[in-house]
């Protein structure tokens, strides 16, 4: 065998296996995909989203209360993490993009966008759950938004600092303020980057389940004060999936399919949405 | 890139156009409120570690900081707290789901670069964003009632007939094949993994110029000997920055294998062993813990996780930036 069909065989035995690692990549989600839909459609009633739970052993029941309760403690998260995380990300890409500082906290949002959910949980513990006495929903939205910060931060940077200086200085030549730039003119060249990036950031926290674990910890009941334990959807998946009942399996399958769809959905939103605005 | 910088550092100095116009006193404030804004991440992340440090107290000056993670035992019953089996058990599920994910995700990486055609790169895109945006306890849920019972009525039986007759490394695959262990825990982080590794590799392999890949495919180099001489050798450190950055996530990763790795306080041997990692023991102790040294020690294991992804991240964050200096 001459060298140049042993290098020919070595390209082609390369290459397939890459190849085979996409297909292996593709399997994995499609597999996941398939079971997801498999098992949680045949539980997806009217029954699942306007009933709440039944004791293990009667028939029916729903999930209203964990739906309702995610959505408020998704919705605490927001009203936090949202002007926090835009203000933030605007500091940086504006104010400070040129300081030390600035690109300090850049670096550190970064390294908290990947920090462990279930430390931040411990950590909201310790400071929302222990000194009041008892778990409770508020908890468990600033967990959320905790999480939510530097997602957010990071997104807005980014998209700022993509709208070309010399709209900045037309605005600065008009005499605007810097404030007024950013508000008038920077954010609005943003505007679609910004939200994206706060669709992507809703799309992480609501399948977060490790920082809610201690904090609005879960209720079997419909609960619309958020003083009290409040479930969600995700820490009911855990506690049902690992429960011993077959019909607390099936809601744990559905409950699965419709947080998955629901954020698979706006990751592709947000993936299209961003290919529209930048598509030049 | 504009020439004009507005006056305007980073202190509450006195900017030129604030002393001109009475009126910017909103600018002072607006800019007051997107600083105080941005050191909320600064505030939150000492603040994180300084409350869990805390917390953790009681336990660190009772077991101390090498015996704590030199001791193997966790006895709720007689208070005998250590963090050696949790920890063992954090290292050997990442260490193999890296050992899994790595030589995958770099295959897709190459795929995706090198050989996918234009029409398909976007979809294989999405897919891999997809795969990254399912929530873990969705992989968890998954792998307790799918991949669990596959894998141990299959795969492990199998691994056990062909790789467990092999002197030494067979002791690897000994006990009772029942899906909730190690290996399983491992091939679920390794497929949470996939993702982040594969698209930051995408990513640096994209940065390759053209005209170093040209000028080798002009020298008659096959496609496999650009992507191994020039390609892989260009973007070495960003392969490594996130590689570095799927170690950080899966040193952290509860979920996805609080289902499947059984939360046993135990040093395993084989990999078909349940075990504990930090992140399993605090789900499910954490409600539980009824001392305050239990609790602290809690802690102690949270503090513990805190530091080792924030010094695994941070050095995957410099690994990165150099290579984009560079």
């Amino acid at each position: 065998m001459n060298t140049l069909t042993k290098r020919k065989i070595q390209n082609k035995v390369a290459l397939s296996l890459s190849v085979l690692a996409a297909a292996i990549g593709l399997f994995w989600l499609f597999f996941i995909l398939w079971d997801v839909f498999r098992h949680g459609l045949s539980f997806i009633t009217p029954d699942l989203f306007t009933k709440d739970p039944v004791p293990p052993g009667f028939e029916g029941g729903g999930l209203r209360n964990a739906f309702v309760g995610q959505m408020l403690i998704t919705l605490v998260a927001m009203v936090i993490g949202i002007p926090i995380g835009v203000l933030g990300g605007t500091f940086l890409s504006e104010y400070g993009r040129h300081s030390k500082l600035g690109r300090f906290i850049s670096t550190l949002s970064d390294i908290m966008v990947s920090v462990p959910s279930i430390v931040i949980g411990t950590f909201v513990y310790a400071i929302m759950v222990k000194p009041i006495g008892h778990f409770n929903g508020w908890a468990g939205g600033v967990a959320l938004a905790i999480i939510m910060i530097p997602v957010v931060i990071r997104t807005t940077e980014d998209m700022m600092s993509l709208v070309p200086w010399s709209l900045r200085e037309a605005a600065f030549a008009l005499g605007a303020p810097y404030y007024k730039v950013i508000t008038q003119v920077v954010y609005r060249g943003a505007a679609t980057g910004i939200f994206t990036g706060i669709l992507l950031s809703i799309a992480r926290v609501a399948g977060e389940t490790a920082p809610l674990l201690f904090t609005s910890f879960n209720n079997s009941f419909f609960t619309t004060n958020l003083n009290d334990s409040t479930p969600s959807l995700t820490v009911t998946i855990f506690q049902y999936a690992m429960g011993p009942y077959d019909d607390w399996h099936g809601m744990a399958w559905a409950a699965a399919l419709v947080i998955t769809v629901a954020i698979l959905f706006i990751t592709i939103a947000g993936r299209l949405l961003i290919k529209w605005r930048y598509r030049s | 890139m504009g020439i004009y910088f507005p006056p305007i550092s980073l202190g509450f100095g006195k900017s030129n156009m604030a002393n001109r116009n009475p009126i910017d006193y909103r600018d002072k404030i607006f800019k007051t409120m997107t600083f105080a804004a941005a050191m909320m991440v600064l505030v939150l992340i000492a603040g994180i570690f300084f409350s869990l440090v805390k917390q953790a107290v009681p336990a660190i000056s009772k077991f101390g900081f090498f015996r704590f993670i030199s001791t193997a035992t966790w006895d709720p019953v007689h208070e005998v707290f250590g963090a050696a089996a949790s920890l063992y058990g954090t290292i050997v599920t990442t260490v193999l789901a890296m050992s899994i994910a790595i030589p995958v995700s770099i295959g897709i990486a190459i795929f995706m670069t090198e050989l996918c055609p234009n029409f398909l790169k976007s979809a294989m895109g999405t897919a891999i964003e997809l795969l990254a945006a399912i929530p873990s306890i969705i992989y968890g849920m998954w792998g307790l009632f799918t991949l669990a019972p596959i894998m141990g009525d299959t795969v492990e039986p199998f691994l056990q007939q062909t790789i467990g007759r092999v002197p030494y490394l067979g002791s690897l695959f000994s006990g009772t094949p029942l899906g909730i262990d190690i290996l399983t825990a491992s091939t679920i982080l390794s497929i949470m993994i996939i993702p982040f590794m594969a698209s930051i590799a995408r990513d640096t392999f994209n940065l390759t110029p053209q005209v170093l890949r040209e000028s080798a495919y002009g020298i008659g180099a096959t496609r496999w000997e650009v992507i191994r001489n020039v390609v892989i050798p260009y973007s070495r450190k960003g392969v490594l920055g996130g590689i570095v950055i799927a170690m950080g996530r899966a040193l952290g990763e509860t979920m996805a294998v609080a289902f499947v790795l059984g939360n046993k306080h135990e040093i395993a041997h084989s990999l078909l062993d349940a075990s504990a990692t930090i992140t399993v023991t605090l789900a499910n102790e954490f409600t539980e813990a009824d001392s305050d040294i239990y609790m602290a020690s809690l802690f102690y294991l949270a503090v513990i996780l805190f530091v080792m992804s924030f010094l695994t991240l941070a050095a995957a964050k410099f690994l990165l930036k150099e290579k984009i200096e560079s």
